[in-house]
């Protein structure tokens, strides 16, 4: 168990970190917290994404003295993989994106209810219509 | 309420923690992901796209249309932005 | 031209969305026809990709002439190119009626919603063709950013229903995300041909099985499967007309697809059938959600809100289908894409409709309605009676599949509530028919005369979509035999 956690201890750190995203976007009452929540979520699937493209003893997968010197044996196995490190890039905008979409949704709630906790809004709510169910 | 969100939390973070066991240990090199996909595009990037970075000839080469797909959510982000909280100056004196 | 149909799907609302929001600033009414332009060319691709799937079989189509699983490749079968046809022509649709509710309610935002709206259909698009795993994530992300927005703009309590749309919508992407990632961590593969070919050697890992779980519950919140679909009602109800009638037939079948696509394409159908018992949860998952979607309807008094509950409800008979795992099932559940999407589609007009004429939705006000707008009721009936499942409207040739699908998996309890859930959805229904058609008793004097009500039909450009979507579920209902047969047949996965 313990060479378990030694061994893998870069996965267990992400996904405490997921956890503690996702308690704020699920547990948290004030709209602010809940998109922070959002945030740290996903910035935690991203390194978690990440922390798999390592390779013991490789470096950045920048390929030096390329044109020019002739062509020399390209190992793989000294540079890291960089695949995720690309699709993390694409999940990093959509990450940004989403944040700003929920930023400006929450904008236009404060300017009907004045304030963004999510208790208070469901009072003013209870008297204009539906069950929330 | 606060409970259940801190159980569903636990569980979630229990079965994630018990997928980590089969997992390849940090810094391998010998993992799948590291051997089956990923060796050609660092060993053939020079031959095929010129390009000394490997990450920018996957991103704009490979993959190419993932980055369309990015720029187009950036678009998506922008426009939705304007069309959630734009107000034309006579509505507001309206209000 | 039709060897590069698969992409055309895709690309041409892509830039047509950025070329409204170019020439919207020049002329505002432009918008409308070149939105209609871009969606029509697209169905017409989406026809001839179906055209091509059906004589010569499977398209491998590959961006950038990367070979896979280094490039990206578009793999279209008979279910994607299915699926494809449904999503272009329900959205075109749609985007005919949308013009009079956008100028009465949205007119200053009118060049921003048109390009948010073709933005919405490019996500849908590309999330059904695609053959990468990373790339359905993309447009998927493009879909729900699209979907917040277009909600968020709707009436009083959009807004917050928009949020908690986007909070429950963003748990299940990013679930996705990390089914995606796990199963990357153990493969190195992201193309979904590529992965069914690795991964029945990993089948004792418990990482796949862990991104299994997480690809289904992050697949059922952006699907709305019971328990996980408290987002909905709130969502399609507050949306502006246009919008729900978009996206509320839509965005659930994307999503189930993507179920299908993973459980049967991805994985095995022995894995998700006898390896861990997936089917079992999802035909009980979707029995509770026929049933409490049938009793929540029942409670409303907003004719737009309990729409939504039966869409819930609609969620649940899919997800029967694919929980049965049986060729009747899935012809069910398959056949039910195409039969509710246009079902919805006819409903939610209706109610568009209806609001625009009347400015109100509570199901008592509707009195004399069937004498203002006759022809927007009769399609309301049509509908009706195909979520009840008559035939020969094509509800019922569905539910049939459904219902032989039960019985042939022995399955007797699901088997009883589809039955039910007929009977529920007739009161449901007569609900609303008893309001809107027959007529309180005033008494003999002189009544008839003075409820001379004039006809005030829906204008022309919303009564043309409401009575194509009608006529195409009679239309669907009796093509039913031609379409399993020639389509639907070859879309089912072979059930070893």
């Amino acid at each position: 168990m313990i060479d378990l956690i030694i061994s893998k201890y870069n996965y267990w750190i992400y996904i405490v970190l997921m956890m503690i995203g996702f308690y704020a976007m699920i547990g948290k009452k004030n709209l602010v917290k809940k998109i922070i929540g959002i945030n740290i979520f996903q910035t935690a699937i991203i390194l978690f994404f990440v922390s798999t493209a390592s390779k013991r003893g490789g470096t950045l997968p920048i390929i030096e003295h390329a044109h020019g010197h002739g062509a020399h044996a390209i190992e793989a196995a000294s540079y890291i993989n960089p695949l995720p490190h690309v699709l993390m890039l694409t999940a990093i905008v959509v990450m940004v994106s989403t944040l700003g979409v929920a930023l400006a949704i929450m904008i236009l709630i404060y300017r009907r209810y004045n304030t963004l906790e999510e208790n208070e809004i469901l009072e003013q709510r209870k008297w204009s219509s539906n069950p929330p169910f | 309420m606060r409970i259940l969100a801190l159980f569903t939390v636990i569980i979630t973070g229990i079965i994630l923690a018990y997928g980590t066991q089969d997992m390849p240990d940090w810094g391998d090199p010998k993992s799948p992901a590291s051997i089956h996909v990923s060796p050609r595009y660092i060993e053939k990037t020079i031959e095929e796209t010129a390009t000394p970075n490997v990450v920018t000839s996957l991103l704009a080469d490979y993959r190419g249309y993932d980055t369309l797909g990015e720029t187009t959510v950036i678009f998506t982000a922008g426009i939705s932005c304007i069309l959630i909280l734009r107000i034309r100056k006579r509505r507001r004196e309206q209000k | 031209m039709v060897q590069q149909s698969p992409v055309l799907v895709v690309v041409i609302p892509l830039i047509f969305a950025f070329l409204i929001f170019i020439f919207g600033w020049w002329r505002r009414g432009i918008c409308y026809p070149i939105t209609l332009t871009a969606i029509s060319l697209s169905f017409l691709a989406s026809l001839l990709t179906l055209n091509t799937v059906i004589t010569t079989g499977t398209i491998h189509y590959r961006l950038g002439s990367w070979e896979p699983p280094w490039g990206i490749e578009y793999v279209v079968d008979h279910l994607n190119a299915f699926v494809l046809v449904i999503v272009s022509l329900v959205s075109l649709i749609a985007a005919i009626s949308s013009k009079k509710s956008v100028e009465k309610e949205l007119n200053e935002k009118t060049v921003f919603f048109y390009s948010i709206f073709l933005l919405q259909v490019t996500g849908f698009l590309g999330i059904v063709i695609t053959g990468d795993m990373f790339n359905l994530y993309v447009f998927l992300e493009i879909a729900s950013l699209a979907g917040y927005a277009l909600i968020a703009i709707g009436e009083d309590g959009a807004p917050f229903a928009s949020f908690n749309y986007l909070i429950f919508g963003t748990i299940g992407a990013c679930f996705y995300l990390l089914g995606v990632g796990y199963l990357y961590i153990t493969t190195g593969s992201l193309n979904m041909a590529d992965l069914s070919q690795i991964l029945p050697n990993l089948y004792h890992s418990k990482v796949v099985l862990v991104a299994f779980a997480f690809f289904l519950v992050g697949v059922s919140l952006k699907m709305a499967l019971f328990p996980l679909h408290v987002w909905l009602p709130d969502a399609y109800t507050y949306a502006p007309s246009p919008v729900s009638s978009l996206l509320a037939p839509l965005m659930t079948k994307v999503g189930a697809y993507i179920m299908i696509r993973i459980m049967f394409f991805v994985f095995k159908p022995y894995f998700s059938i006898e390896l861990i018992p997936a089917t079992t949860i999802l035909v009980w998952m979707a029995g509770g959600a026929i049933l409490f979607g049938a009793i929540w309807a029942l409670a409303q008094t907003d004719l737009k809100r309990m729409l939504a509950y039966i869409l819930v409800s609609e969620v649940g008979y899919i997800t029967l289908g694919i929980g049965l795992a049986n060729k009747n099932g899935l012809t069910g559940a398959i056949l039910h894409i195409l039969n509710d999407s246009f079902m919805m589609l006819a409903l939610f007009l209706v109610v568009g409709a209806i609001m625009y004429r009347t400015g109100k939705r509570e199901i008592t006000g509707l009195r004399y309605i069937h004498r203002k707008m006759p022809f927007t009721m009769a399609v309301f009936v049509v509908a009706a009676l195909s979520v009840i499942g008559i035939p020969p409207t094509c509800g019922f040739f569905s539910k049939w599949y459904l219902i032989l699908g039960a019985i042939d998996a022995n399955y007797w309890v699901p088997a009883g509530i589809l039955l039910l859930s007929s009977l529920l959805n007739v009161i449901i229904f007569f609900r609303v028919i008893e309001n809107a058609y027959l007529e309180p008793d005033e008494g003999h004097t002189g009544g008839t005369s003075e409820t001379h009500i004039a006809i005030e039909e829906a204008p022309l450009s919303m009564l043309i979509p409401i009575l194509i979507a009608g006529a195409g579920i009679m239309l669907f209902g009796v093509l039913s035999g031609k379409i399993v047969s020639t389509i639907i047949q070859f879309a089912i996965p072979s059930f070893v």
